[in-house]
């Protein structure tokens, strides 16, 4: 019983944060049509950002969000000025040109943080790192508590965003159906801006969160991105909903793995990369071609 | 155009066969891990270029070689002869692995290969058998430069010539009707999926190959080696900064690539960085030559001509 509730509260926390680092990609993906590979290199950068402000300005990490999610945004949306633009194919499945582009930004931005910050391995040491909180009998660290508070506001406020704004309602016009979108006024161009803005802003937190739980270096980001891969095609990315579904799967099967099996925790990332194999595998037209079944399915 | 190709790549390979001859230790080497380099970039682009299926798995077929043959040889067996069961071990996994994954198309199929080759590097590094994160070291005794220099140079002469045959083949031709528009090619009675699996074993028992000799030539290897992503990442990067699908452009690519490494590997500042050059390389070529180098030759070329023809005109 006390593994149980120990499994099921570990499961929330992490799926709390890897929903996060999941939606960047998913609305991304949704908008633009394009895989985000420089997601990794963004959450990457996140993590440093938040360090620098950490280190420079003793400025709480958690704090330091408020400052690292509009500017992350803006950096989003520079990004998709600078390369984005070129990239949209507006198509139904993503470019493998596409891929490739954003795969040399990520390549870029993992070097350019090997020269401002060398290879050497960080970490974010506060006061309150090793100090843990009981609940329900579970010992559980205080900075994965936190992370998990900080994704739930994140989540609730692009929830929040994407059901009241306008700004919200054109992305998921865009992600359901683009041409009817654009037919109907939307005006792609500063959409898909957003959209990347958005994407960037949530890796930027996620990364700077990571980095409360655990030591990175310029190479951090890869694992963290199959992850967020995994979660998109086994959750969808119509709605915040599927991604939070997708990612607490995934948090599951991995707590679960590591209570009640005896796979060493070093094998616990292969788990999750065998298993974004089976999901994309399972679903062969990739994410959209499940979606249109699944569209036929309900519409029947 | 043809016969003047043709005396310059046998003229290369006379030169890297004769090299031993003329040239010191150190410039050996270079050209040894231009061979190497040569070999995985032609390699990949067997199934890359010419078939536009983007693996960025492909570590996973050298780390296979390389640990055939480490594994083996602790047991006493000749490294040299473990060759073609390592390649033979690569070739039936890749065949394991691109049964499902050939179903999905595009990026996708991408991504499912970087999944796969990241499962297999935490894997190697965690079960004792391949001796963990700490690797594994060749039995001492078993080192021979020249045949290292020798068989690695061989294999890419190979490899080159390979994907030439290839190209102009029937086989190639299948590849590129899936490259251009699978459900086409599918429509004319192309197997797509055996053409395929065909271009992915064959490219990547040549990659065992290397990874292979890798490991008689290095004597240690490890996870974080032969598995490395940013091992993936160059095999990807050299053919498409050459000229993906093409017959030269993985070539110039690995001569770019492996140039330019031993240059930025000197400087210290960009010892870890210096893949930085590459990204902004990869963002150039796609965005405005995705024919790389080749494709650039190729302007230059149609340019002097169309810029050399109106002049003969007048005269």
């Amino acid at each position: 019983m006390q593994q149980l509730t120990s499994v099921i509260l570990n499961s929330l926390l992490a799926a709390g944060l890897y929903a996060t680092m999941a939606y960047g990609l998913a609305v991304i993906y949704g908008v633009m049509r394009i895989i985000n590979l420089a997601h990794a290199g963004i959450m990457m950068l996140g993590a440093y950002v938040t360090f620098a402000l950490f280190t420079r300005f003793e400025l709480d990490p958690f704090l330091a969000l408020v400052i690292v999610a509009p500017l992350f945004f803006v950096v989003g949306v520079l990004m998709y000025i600078a390369v984005g633009k070129q990239i949209t194919g507006g198509g139904s499945t993503p470019s493998i040109e596409s891929l490739l582009v954003l795969f040399g930004v990520w390549l870029v931005l993992q070097n350019l943080a090997y020269v401002i910050w060398t290879g050497d391995t960080q970490s974010i040491l506060t006061g309150y790192t090793m100090k843990s909180i009981k609940v329900f009998g579970v010992r559980l660290g205080v900075p994965s508590v936190l992370v998990f508070l900080a994704s739930a506001v994140s989540l609730i406020f692009l929830n929040v965003l994407l059901k009241r704004t306008y700004l919200g309602k054109a992305i998921r016009a865009v992600t359901q159906n683009r041409d009817a979108a654009l037919l109907s006024g939307v005006n792609a161009d500063r959409i898909s801006a957003a959209a990347f803005g958005l994407g960037t802003a949530f890796a930027g937190i996620a990364g700077g969160m990571l980095a409360t739980l655990m030591a990175f270096t310029p190479d951090f980001g890869r694992s963290f991105l199959l992850k967020a891969f995994c979660i998109i095609v086994l959750g969808g990315m119509e709605s915040v909903t599927g991604v939070a579904a997708g990612a607490l799967v995934l948090a599951f099967l991995e707590n679960g793995l590591a209570a009640y099996t005896s796979v060493p925790t070093s094998l616990q990332d292969a788990v999750s990369f065998a298993l974004l194999f089976i999901a994309l595998v399972a679903f062969p037209q990739g994410i959209t071609g499940w979606f249109a079944r699944f569209e036929r399915r309900t519409a029947r | 155009m043809k016969i003047i190709g043709a005396i310059l790549w046998a003229a290369t390979a006379v030169f890297v066969l004769l090299a031993p001859l003329f040239l010191d230790r150190g410039s050996l080497n270079d050209l040894w891990n231009l061979a190497f380099a040569v070999i995985l970039a032609s390699a990949w682009n067997l199934l890359g270029g010419f078939a536009g299926q983007v693996s960025l798995g492909y570590s996973a077929f050298l780390g296979i070689g390389a640990y055939t043959t480490a594994l083996l040889a602790l047991r006493g067996v000749n490294p040299f002869i473990t060759l073609p069961l390592g390649a033979l071990i690569a070739a039936v996994f890749s065949v394991i692995i691109g049964l499902p994954a050939f179903r999905l198309r595009g990026p996708y199929f991408t991504i499912a290969t970087i999944g796969v080759a990241e499962a297999i590097r935490v894997c190697a590094s965690s079960v004792s058998f391949t001796g963990g994160s700490s690797g594994l070291r060749m039995p001492a005794g078993s080192f021979d430069f020249n045949a290292n220099y020798f068989s690695m140079i061989v294999l890419a002469i190979i490899t080159v010539a390979l994907a030439a045959w290839v190209k102009r083949s029937a086989f190639g031709r299948a590849l590129a009707a899936i490259k251009q528009d699978i459900d086409a090619a599918e429509a004319l009675g192309v197997n797509s999926t055996r053409f395929k699996l065909a271009a992915h074993a064959l490219s990547a028992a040549v990659v065992a190959l290397a990874g292979s000799l890798y490991a008689i030539n290095f004597q240690y290897i490890a996870p974080g080696s032969v598995f490395d992503f940013r091992l993936s990442l160059s095999i990807v990067l050299m053919p498409i900064i050459g000229g993906l699908g093409t017959v030269a452009g993985p070539v110039l690519g690995a001569l770019i690539f492996s140039t330019l490494q031993i240059k930025l590997l000197s400087i210290p500042a960009l010892r870890d960085s210096f893949l930085f050059i590459y990204g902004g390389l990869l963002i150039v070529v796609m965005l405005f030559e995705p024919q790389g180098l080749v494709g650039v030759g190729r302007r230059l070329l149609s340019l002097s001509r169309s810029f050399l023809r109106p002049r003969m005109a007048d005269a």
